[in-house]
C-alpha cells in the first residue's frame, strides 16, 4: 500500500515560546520556524512534547498550528502535534490540523490512565479513519506511561493507509530495531531521542523529529546527509559525539527547558517554559551552566568586546564569550565572588567558593596573609600547572579539614589540576584579558569530601566548577531578578533530616 | 514434624567479620547471646543481613553450625539457605537439616531471574529435600522482582511451606498475600519502616536487620498490637521510624554493623564490595549515632566544644566600625536546644568589613570553617555573604546542621533583607556581609534550627543596618 506522504529529514520538533505572562509570543515563533527553515531542515513540528502541548490550551494549540502553517508558508511540511490523553480531543485537533493545511499530524499515545493494545489499537484507528491527513503514530513511554506494543504499531501501519509513519521516542535501541525489522519500507521510521539518532538513522530509521533540532538544526542536516546520502559514517559519528554532551543534556534535563535556554544563550530570544516546569528544577542550574560552557566550545555563544574597568582610565578588552547575563564594562575588582557545584557522583562532586579581586586589594592582601599564616588542615597552595604557576596567581584553600594522606593528595591533585585548567583556559579563552592577569589574582575555597575516590571526576568537577563560578562572579550572578525569583522554591539538600 | 509457625521478633543476624574479614565466630555467640537476653523469639543467620551473598558455602554451613550450637535450644533457629543456582539452595537447607536448624528462609533467585514455573520449581525442589519448614522470602529491591502471588498461592499448598517474609515493604502486595494464603501460611514482615502497620494487619511476626540493634523496641511493638493497644505500638513504631529509615535505605549490613560497634558491641566491618562511607555514608552515620542516643543506647557526648568570637579577632572592633557609621547587629532566636544567635555585620567591601571578609575566606580556623551563605549549591546570596560558625565543628553531624539549615537560613535571610530594602540594591555590588553564628552542639532539629537562624539572622541584619 503506498503511502501519500513519507516524512523524512530532520524535523525540530519546535518549542512554543511563551512571553513573560506566559502567552503564546507569536513573533517569537514566527523567527524560531525561519531560523530551522534557513538552516535546512525537511519539516517542522509545531505543539510537540518539547511544543509543551501538554500545558496548551485546545484553541492556543490550534492558533500555533494557524501561525506555524502561515509562516511556513509550503517552504516545507508542517506535521502538526494533534495528540492528546481523551481519543475525542485528538480526532477534533486532528481534524482541525487538516482544515488548517497541515501536512501530517503527530498523534502520541494516550497517557496518564494506564491502557492495554486494545486501547491504544483504537485510539489510533479512531483518529485515522476521522481524516484523510497522513498520521503518525508516537511513542514516549518515559512521559505517558504507554508503549505502543510493536506488533500494535506493525497492525495499525499495514492495515490503516493514512497512518503514513512511527516516531519512537523511548531511546530504547532494541525497540527501535523491532520497528525496522516488522516496518521498514511500510510505513516511515522516526527517531525522537536525540542520544541515538545517528544510530537510528544508519539502522535503517527514516527521519529525526527532535528537540535538539531547535537548537543545531545545521548539523543534524549535516549528519543526516553523511548518513542517508553521502554513506559517510565516520563523519557522521564524529559529528555526533561532538555534541553528544548537548544531545544528552537536552534528553535528560527538561527538553523544551534546555533547547529554550539554549537558543537564549546563543541570542535567540524564545521565552519563557510554562509552570511547572522551572529552571533549576528538571533542569538543574548546574546544567545550565555546563550547557553554557559546551555552547561555547561548538562557538554558538556570541562573543562580545568586554571592558574590564581595573581603575578609571585603565580598561582592557577581551572577546567574551557574552550572553544577555554579560555586562559591556565590568568594573571594581575589589572582591569579586562566584559559586558553583558540579556533580555527579555524591563522593566526588566540587564545590568552589572563588574570590577574584586586585593585588592591591582585600583578595591580594588576603592571598599574602594567608600564605603567611597557613591552618593547620588548610593549607593554602598556590596553583600550579606542570610545575608553573598559573596566571592569574591563584590560591586553593581545601574547605574540608584535611586529616589523611589520601585526601590531601586528591585535593593538592587532581583537584588543583581542575583548577589549573580553568584557570588558564580562562585566560586564553577570553574571560580575562591578557593585560590583567598580573594585576588580579584569585582564592578558591576547594571541597574534597573525605570519602571522596575518583580522581578523575574530581578533576572534572572542580575544572567546571572554577569555569561557572568564574564567570559567575565576572557577572554578578546570581543576580537580582534571579534571587528573587529563586529563593521561594530553593531547596538546600541538607536542609532536610535523611 | 509438628507444624512450625513463625511468630514474634527475628533479628536477621549480621555475620561479624574480623579485621582480615573471615568470620568472628566469638563475636557471633555474642551477638546471639545479646539478641536472646534481650527477649527475640528466634533468629536467623545468612540471610540478606548477614551479608549471605559474600559467603562461600562453606562459611555460612559454619555459620549455622556456629548459631545452632550457641542458641542450644533456647529459640527457634531459622537459617538462610537461599541461593542462585536451585541445587546449593537444596544442599544449604539439607546441611541446615542435619545441623539441626528449626526452619529455613530461602530466597527468590537473583541475578539470572527465573519466571514463575522457573521459581516455582526453584523452591518445590527445595521444598522436596528436606522436612524442614521452608520460609519463602521476597526482597525485590535486592533480588530484581516480586515473587509472583499466584506462585505463592501454589507453593502454600506443599505441606513444608509455612510463611513468606515480604521486605517489599510494599503493603498492597503483603495484603495480597494475607488475603490469598493467609489462612494456609505465615506473613512475616521484613521491612523495618512498615512492622507497626504489617502486625496489625495479620502478619505474625518480623525478621528484622534493625531487630540486631533494638530488638527490645520491635518486641513491645509486638506485643502492643497483640493486645490491641494501637496507640502504644504507633508510639513505638514512630519513636524508631528514622533509625529504621537509616538502617533500610542506608545499607542493611553496614549501618546494623555501626551501630552495634558505636553500642560497644563489636562486630567487625562488611565485607567488600561495602565500604565505609558508601551506601552508608559518613554524615548519615553520625545521624544513626544520635537516633540511638535519642532511644537511649548510647551516652552523648559530655565535653563542650569551644567557642569563639571571631569578628573582633579579624579586626572589626566596635569603635573603628562606627567611626565607619557601620554597626554589629545581634539577635538571638529559639529556646533550648535549636536557640541560634547571630552577630552580623555588612560593609563596602574595600573597607575594614572586606578585608576581614577576604581574611575570613582565606584563612579557614579548623572547627570554625567560614562558608558562603547559599539558598541552596549554585544559588548564592548577595551581597556575598560568609558565615563563620563560633561553636567547634567536631563531626560530620554537627557539620551537615551548620552546613546544611543555617547556610540556607542566612542565605534566605541576607535576600529577604534585600527585598525590604534593608540592604540597598547598590550594596549586592559593593558590599560584603559577615555573619557570626552560633549554633548550639547539642542541636536535633533541623527545622527549628532552619527558622531560628533565619529569624536571628533577619533581625540581626535588621539592627546591623539600622532599619525597620
Amino acid at each position: 500500500m503506498a503511502k501519500k506522504f513519507w516524512p523524512k529529514g530532520v524535523m525540530p520538533a519546535l518549542v512554543t515560546p511563551f512571553d513573560p505572562k506566559f502567552e503564546v509570543d507569536e513573533e517569537a515563533l514566527r523567527r524560531l520556524v525561519d531560523w530551522v527553515i534557513e538552516r535546512g531542515v525537511s519539516a517542522v513540528v509545531p505543539c510537540g512534547t518539547t511544543g509543551e502541548f501538554v500545558n496548551m490550551r485546545i484553541e492556543e494549540r490550534r492558533r500555533v498550528y494557524d501561525v506555524v502553517i502561515d509562516h511556513v508558508n509550503g517552504r516545507v511540511p508542517v506535521i502538526a502535534g494533534t495528540g492528546d490523553a481523551s481519543t475525542q480531543v485528538a480526532v477534533e485537533l486532528t481534524k482541525y490540523a487538516e482544515d488548517a493545511g497541515a501536512d501530517a499530524a503527530l498523534v502520541v499515545t494516550p497517557f496518564y490512565m494506564g491502557l492495554t493494545d486494545k486501547e491504544v489499537y483504537e485510539h489510533y484507528e479512531k483518529i485515522a479513519s476521522s481524516v484523510e491527513l497522513p498520521i503518525l503514530m508516537y511513542n514516549i513511554p518515559q512521559v505517558t506511561g504507554v508503549w505502543i506494543p510493536w506488533w500494535v504499531a506493525e497492525g495499525l501501519g499495514k492495515e490503516i493507509s493514512n497512518i503514513v509513519g512511527i516516531k519512537d521516542s523511548s531511546g530504547s535501541m532494541p525497540y527501535m530495531m523491532t520497528l525496522i525489522e516488522k516496518l521498514y519500507g511500510v510505513i516511515s521510521i522516526i527517531c525522537g531521542y536525540d542520544e541515538i539518532a545517528m544510530a537510528a538513522l544508519a539502522s535503517g530509521a527514516d527521519g529525526l523529529i527532535l528537540a535538539s533540532a531547535n537548537v543545531i538544526p545545521d548539523v543534524w542536516v549535516e549528519i543526516y546527509d553523511a548518513v542517508k546520502n553521502r554513506r559517510d559514517l565516520d563523519h557522521a559519528r564524529e559529528l555526533h559525539r561532538k555534541y553528544q554532551t548537548l544531545l544528552r543534556f537536552i534528553a535528560r534535563f527538561g527538553g523544551p527547558l534546555a533547547v529554550k535556554r539554549a537558543l537564549w544563550m546563543m541570542g535567540l530570544d524564545v521565552g519563557y517554559v510554562r509552570r511547572p516546569l522551572m529552571v533549576g528544577g528538571a533542569y538543574p542550574y548546574e546544567v545550565e551552566d555546563e550547557m553554557r560552557r559546551r555552547l561555547e566550545g561548538y562557538g554558538l555563544i556570541p562573543r562580545m568586546p568586554v571592558e574590564f574597568e581595573l581603575e578609571p582610565g585603565r580598561v582592557y578588552r577581551c572577546d567574551y564569550p557574552a550572553t544577555s547575563y554579560t555586562h559591556p564594562r565590568i568594573r571594581d575588582f575589589t572582591l569579586r565572588v562566584g559559586e558553583a557545584f558540579t556533580s555527579p557522583s555524591m563522593a566526588d562532586v566540587a564545590h568552589v567558593d572563588l574570590m577574584l579581586g586586585r593585588k592591591d586589594g582585600p583578595v591580594g592582601k588576603a592571598f599574602e596573609d594567608a600564605l603567611k599564616n597557613p591552618r593547620p588542615g588548610h593549607e593554602p597552595r598556590v596553583v600550579e600547572l606542570d610545575g608553573r604557576e598559573v596566571k592569574p596567581r591563584t590560591l586553593l584553600i581545601p574547605t574540608v579539614t584535611i586529616r589523611t594522606e589520601r585526601h590531601a593528595k586528591l585535593v593538592y591533585g587532581p583537584a588543583m589540576a581542575g583548577v589549573a585548567r580553568a584557570v588558564v583556559e580562562a585566560v586564553e579563552g577570553g574571560l580575562i584579558p591578557r593585560e590583567l592577569v598580573d594585576e588580579l589574582v584569585m582564592i578558591v575555597h576547594v571541597f574534597v569530601h573525605p570519602t571522596a575516590c575518583n580522581p578523575t571526576r574530581i578533576m572534572l568537577n572542580n575544572y567546571k566548577a572554577v569555569n561557572h563560578a568564574l564567570k559567575k562572579a565576572l557577572e554578578d550572578r546570581p543576580t537580582l531578578g534571579e534571587l528573587m525569583e529563586r529563593k521561594e522554591s530553593a531547596r538546600h539538600p541538607f536542609r532536610y533530616e535523611p | 514434624m509438628a507444624a512450625f509457625k513463625p511468630e514474634g521478633i527475628f533479628p536477621a543476624l549480621i555475620t561479624p567479620f574480623k579485621k582480615g574479614r573471615e568470620v568472628d565466630e566469638e563475636a557471633l555467640r555474642r551477638l546471639v547471646n545479646w539478641v536472646i537476653e534481650r527477649g527475640v523469639h528466634g533468629v536467623v543467620p545468612c540471610g540478606t543481613t548477614g551479608e549471605f551473598v559474600y559467603m562461600k558455602e562453606e562459611e555460612r554451613k559454619r555459620v549455622v553450625e556456629t548459631v545452632v550450637d550457641e542458641v542450644n535450644g533456647r529459640v527457634s533457629v531459622i537459617a538462610g539457605t537461599g541461593a542462585s543456582a536451585t541445587n546449593m539452595a537444596v544442599r544449604l537447607t539439607r546441611h541446615a537439616e542435619d545441623a539441626g536448624a528449626d526452619a529455613v528462609l530461602v530466597v527468590t533467585p537473583y541475578y539470572l531471574r527465573p519466571a514463575d514455573k522457573g521459581a516455582y520449581q526453584h523452591f518445590y525442589e527445595v521444598a522436596k529435600s528436606t522436612d524442614l519448614p521452608i520460609i519463602l522470602y521476597n526482597i525485590p529491591q535486592c533480588t530484581g522482582g516480586f515473587l509472583a502471588r499466584e506462585v505463592v498461592e501454589d507453593l502454600a499448598e506443599l505441606e513444608n511451606v509455612v510463611a513468606l517474609k515480604d521486605s517489599s515493604g510494599h503493603l498492597p502486595y503483603t495484603l495480597e498475600l494475607l488475603d490469598m494464603v493467609g489462612d494456609r501460611i505465615s506473613i512475616l514482615c521484613g521491612h523495618d519502616e512498615v512492622v507497626m502497620p504489617a502486625l496489625v494487619a495479620g502478619a505474625s511476626g518480623a525478621i528484622l536487620a534493625s531487630a540486631n540493634v533494638i530488638p527490645d523496641v520491635w518486641i513491645e511493638v509486638y506485643e502492643a498490637v497483640k493486645r490491641g493497644d494501637l496507640a502504644r505500638a504507633r508510639e513505638l513504631q514512630m519513636r524508631v521510624q528514622k533509625l529504621a529509615r537509616i538502617i533500610v535505605r542506608h545499607g542493611g549490613a553496614v549501618a546494623v554493623k555501626a551501630a552495634l560497634n558505636m553500642m560497644g558491641l563489636k562486630v567487625g566491618k562488611a565485607r567488600r564490595p561495602l565500604v565505609s562511607g558508601g551506601v552508608l555514608s559518613w554524615e548519615i552515620r553520625e545521624e544513626m549515632r544520635l537516633e540511638l542516643e535519642k532511644l537511649g543506647k548510647l551516652k552523648a557526648e559530655e565535653e563542650a566544644p569551644e567557642s569563639k568570637k571571631f569578628l573582633e579577632e579579624l579586626g572589626l572592633s566596635p569603635s573603628e566600625l562606627r567611626c565607619l557609621s557601620l554597626e554589629i547587629g545581634e539577635a538571638s532566636a529559639g529556646v533550648g536546644e535549636e536557640e541560634v544567635h547571630v552577630r552580623a555585620v555588612v560593609g563596602p567591601k574595600d573597607g575594614p568589613v572586606g578585608y576581614a571578609w577576604a581574611k575570613a575566606f582565606s584563612q579557614l580556623e579548623p572547627g570554625h570553617e567560614a562558608l558562603l551563605a547559599l539558598l541552596e549549591p549554585n544559588l548564592m546570596a548577595r551581597p556575598p555573604t560568609l558565615i563563620i560558625p563560633t561553636v567547634e565543628i567536631r563531626n560530620m553531624r554537627q557539620a551537615s546542621m551548620v552546613y546544611g539549615p543555617v547556610q540556607a537560613a542566612v542565605g534566605r535571610a541576607v535576600q529577604d533583607a534585600v527585598e525590604v530594602g534593608w540592604v540597598p540594591m547598590e550594596a549586592m555590588e559593593t558590599h560584603v556581609a559577615l555573619v557570626e553564628v552560633t549554633v548550639k552542639p547539642e542541636a536535633l532539629d533541623r527545622r527549628a534550627l532552619y527558622f531560628n537562624a533565619y529569624e536571628a539572622t533577619r533581625e540581626a541584619l535588621r539592627r546591623a543596618l539600622r532599619r525597620g
